[in-house]
């Protein structure tokens, strides 16, 4: 009879565990129950608290709730179909920096939560499968940073709007135009083996052979490469005038330190992201290393106060972060632009299906003025407006400031504030 | 019957939850999990590095895809026999065991991700991106098959002389070849029937996702997720790894949608405690296989002071 009895509670044991598990499947639709409702437009996104991209992901969702406050603040964000000013409510679920867990929770948002529209995480990576969603499921999605080229080479694609930072391709026109302006002949490209540095490394490429030159170094290496000692030597022994590293963060700080432990010096030195991420390089490179290199200037050291929607960078930074200005970096800035590309798309929208949102942004193409520039959009949704001038980091004090030294279109060359110091003097 | 019911539960999923992505990676995940239980609940060598398998499965149906143009029926074989020819060529790794083994797949999976990552050819660099070649709801129910039919060859495994075979090596390997139990060649099968099924879920995550970049399908927490699964509904049994991974998998889904900034910190507790109360995995439940529940002990223990029971648990 006991035994009997035991086995019931065994059986009832695992079907407890069986209810348990139903009922977390079954609450999942609930749980998410905050979506589009009346007098509310629901934007879905993600971010990584942890992992390899929560140093990005972070700030630039800092940014997109900062414009959420900021528009509700101000009564709402206007929707052209409907006449009126709705409130925002941001729906947003942490990825923990893994795509796969991406795919589910971009779902969900669409799913379960049925957000009107959803924003990217950081980076490619993170934005890869939230592109595929898009697609599929005809959903519009604002993509922060991911400029992944396979993303916009499908042909027209009504679907994904890439918000910051053009296609990766179209980033190095200026360090060409500077290149050629100092009479540089002999460059040597190093690149990491993605998407984001090899596309920089074959535009420049080509653009070199559209004037008969071909650099004197051009190597890819994995994205893991973290040591730089070897192929630093073998750089100097091709003797340039100009050494161009596209490499993400990491990269860039391991290379730049190699340069500096080996007192390695070059005359003009390029890499991506010192003028992104200012703090970080002053404190894993140092300003001396800095000194008299060159970076992609994006804002807050673009400074662009002539907007005609959302605030100007000035008054960006003083309500973002009052009294730590000097603390915001280019994700914050990026997460908030995201924000007014949404804005602009309710604004000027048709009707409230996808299309119709969208038809919002066709409607202010090449017309819509933020802090990081132009807004303007190509026939598959990739970012062809916000250019990025070449800046110089010349010693300032104990640190370096960041002086535009070559616009990337002809409307950036009044921000200019300095000639390129060619070639780099030794510290 | 049980596997009827889990068929029919996974058929069902979409009327529940809506959410396909979800419910098609939980198909994916049990594939993994049973591919987990071969190798490991069966032979007893615990595949670290089994993402690779899986990585290679989405690997060689996406290119089978964007090269030859394959259909998605076409594209799942190819990606099982690309993962069949990847535990080919590592099957010299079944000659050591334990921690060493182990290791050495852990290490496997991450030689073959270096490789895709930064070849161009597999588009390493610029990242996959394929057409759709099925609709989420299509691709769900051929997920359901999948599970199916792996659920029925396990089941055929675990019933067969080849299943006996597979749990002597594991309980003893010097004495079932005594026994004239061939060790290698059963061990390889075994291995190579896990590699099958990791290429086929492989191939199903490939079209699922579409756009992905190397790091996502080599990404090690694949192989902890598949492993742990298993271990927590119960390796050597059938219904287990099905059951591990419906349970955790959901709740893993539920805390990072109602608790996203304490994600990994409750899901993380709550293994740690589902690990120490049902270290015999949840089948151990039902009785018949595995350790006892450390709760069900302590019961035990209670009755057999008040003289209801001896220590063992039986009737006194």
């Amino acid at each position: 009879m006991r035994r009997v009895i035991f086995k019931t509670y065994r059986r009832l044991a695992l079907v407890g565990a069986l209810v348990a598990s139903g009922l977390a499947v079954a609450a999942l639709p609930g749980a998410a129950s905050a979506g589009a409702s009346g007098g509310v437009i629901t934007v879905g996104t993600l971010y990584a608290n942890t992992g390899s991209f929560a140093t990005s992901s972070m700030p630039e969702y800092a940014g997109l709730q900062f414009w959420v406050k900021q528009v509700n603040a101000a009564g709402g964000m206007y929707v052209a179909p409907l006449k009126k000013k709705e409130q925002v409510k941001l729906v947003s679920f942490n990825d923990q920096s893994d795509p796969a867990t991406a795919t589910t929770l971009y779902n969900q948002l669409l799913t379960q939560n049925k957000v009107n529209v959803f924003v990217a995480d950081f980076g490619s990576v993170l934005t890869a499968p939230a592109v595929t969603i898009a697609k599929d499921q005809k959903h519009l999605l604002f993509d922060i940073t991911g400029s992944g080229t396979s993303f916009f080479s499908s042909g027209p694609n009504p679907y994904v709007v890439l918000t910051s930072l053009p296609v990766s391709a179209v980033w190095p026109k200026p360090v060409v135009g500077l290149l050629s302006s100092l009479k540089i002949k002999r460059v040597a490209i190093l690149y990491c083996q993605n998407d984001f540095d090899q596309a920089q490394a074959a535009a420049i490429q080509g653009f070199l052979s559209k004037e008969g030159l071909k650099p004197v170094y051009f190597q890819g290496v994995p994205t893991t490469q973290s040591d730089y000692s070897t192929i630093v030597q073998a750089i100097k022994g091709t003797n340039p005038q100009a050494v161009l590293e596209f490499g993400y963060p990491n990269n860039d700080i391991a290379f730049l330190n190699q340069l500096k432990s080996t007192n390695t010096h070059f005359n003009f030195v390029l890499t991506p992201f010192p003028g992104q991420l200012p703090t970080l390089f002053q404190q894993d490179v140092g300003a001396k290393a800095l000194d008299w290199g060159y970076t992609y200037a994006v804002p807050p050291i673009l400074k662009i106060n002539q907007v005609n929607i959302g605030l100007g960078l000035n008054q960006f930074l003083a309500k973002f972060a009052p009294g730590k200005e000097s603390s915001v970096n280019f994700l914050n800035v990026a997460g908030y632009n995201a924000g007014l590309a949404i804005q602009a798309a309710f604004a000027h929208a048709t009707s409230m299906s996808q299309l119709g949102i969208r038809a919002g942004l066709t409607a202010v193409n090449g017309k819509l003025q933020t802090l990081e520039g132009t807004f303007a959009l190509n026939k598959a949704g990739a970012q062809v407006g916000e250019l990025l001038p070449v800046s110089q980091m010349v010693p300032a004090g104990s640190g370096f400031a960041y002086k535009i030294v070559y616009p990337a279109t002809p409307a950036q060359k009044a921000m200019v504030n300095a000639t390129a110091k060619y070639p780099a003097p030794k510290a | 019957m049980p596997l009827a019911l889990v068929v029919a539960v996974l058929a069902s999923g979409p009327a529940l939850y809506n959410n396909l992505a979800f419910l098609t990676t939980l198909a994916i995940y049990i594939l993994l999990a049973q591919g987990v239980n071969v190798v490991y609940g069966f032979t007893g060598y615990l595949p670290f590095g089994y993402v690779g398998f899986f990585g290679a499965g989405i690997y060689g149906s996406s290119l089978a895809i964007t090269y030859w143009h394959v259909g998605g029926y076409a594209a799942i074989g190819l990606g099982a026999a690309t993962s069949i020819i990847a535990g080919l060529i590592l099957s010299p790794l079944l000659r050591l065991s334990g921690a060493y083994f182990a290791l050495a797949t852990l290490a496997a999976s991450q030689a073959l991700y270096f490789i895709v990552a930064n070849e161009s050819w597999t588009f390493g660099e610029s990242g996959m991106s394929l057409p759709l070649l099925f609709s989420p709801t299509a691709l769900y129910a051929i997920s359901v098959v999948a599970v199916a039919l792996t659920l029925i060859v396990i089941l055929l495994v675990r019933d067969s002389h080849f299943g006996l075979s597979l749990r002597a090596i594991r309980s003893d390997p010097v004495s079932a070849a005594m026994a004239g139990v061939n060790v290698v060649r059963t061990r390889t099968l075994a291995w190579l029937l896990s590699a099958a099924l990791a290429g086929v879920a492989g191939a199903l995550w490939a079209m699922m996702t579409s756009a992905f970049y190397a790091e996502t399908p080599f990404d090690l927490t694949i192989s902890v997720y598949a492993i742990v699964f298993a271990l927590f509904g119960g390796v050597r049994t059938v219904i287990g790894p099905v059951l591990g991974t419906i349970v955790l998998y959901s709740l893993y889904q539920y805390i990072g949608i109602s608790n996203p900034q304490y994600f990994e910190l409750i899901y993380g507790l709550l293994i740690v405690l589902l690990v120490l109360f049902l270290p015999g995995g949840l089948t151990s439940l039902v009785g018949g296989r595995g350790d006892r529940p450390a709760w069900w002990n302590w019961v035990l223990r209670r009755r057999s002071a008040h003289g209801d029971l001896t220590p063992e648990g039986r009737s006194s």
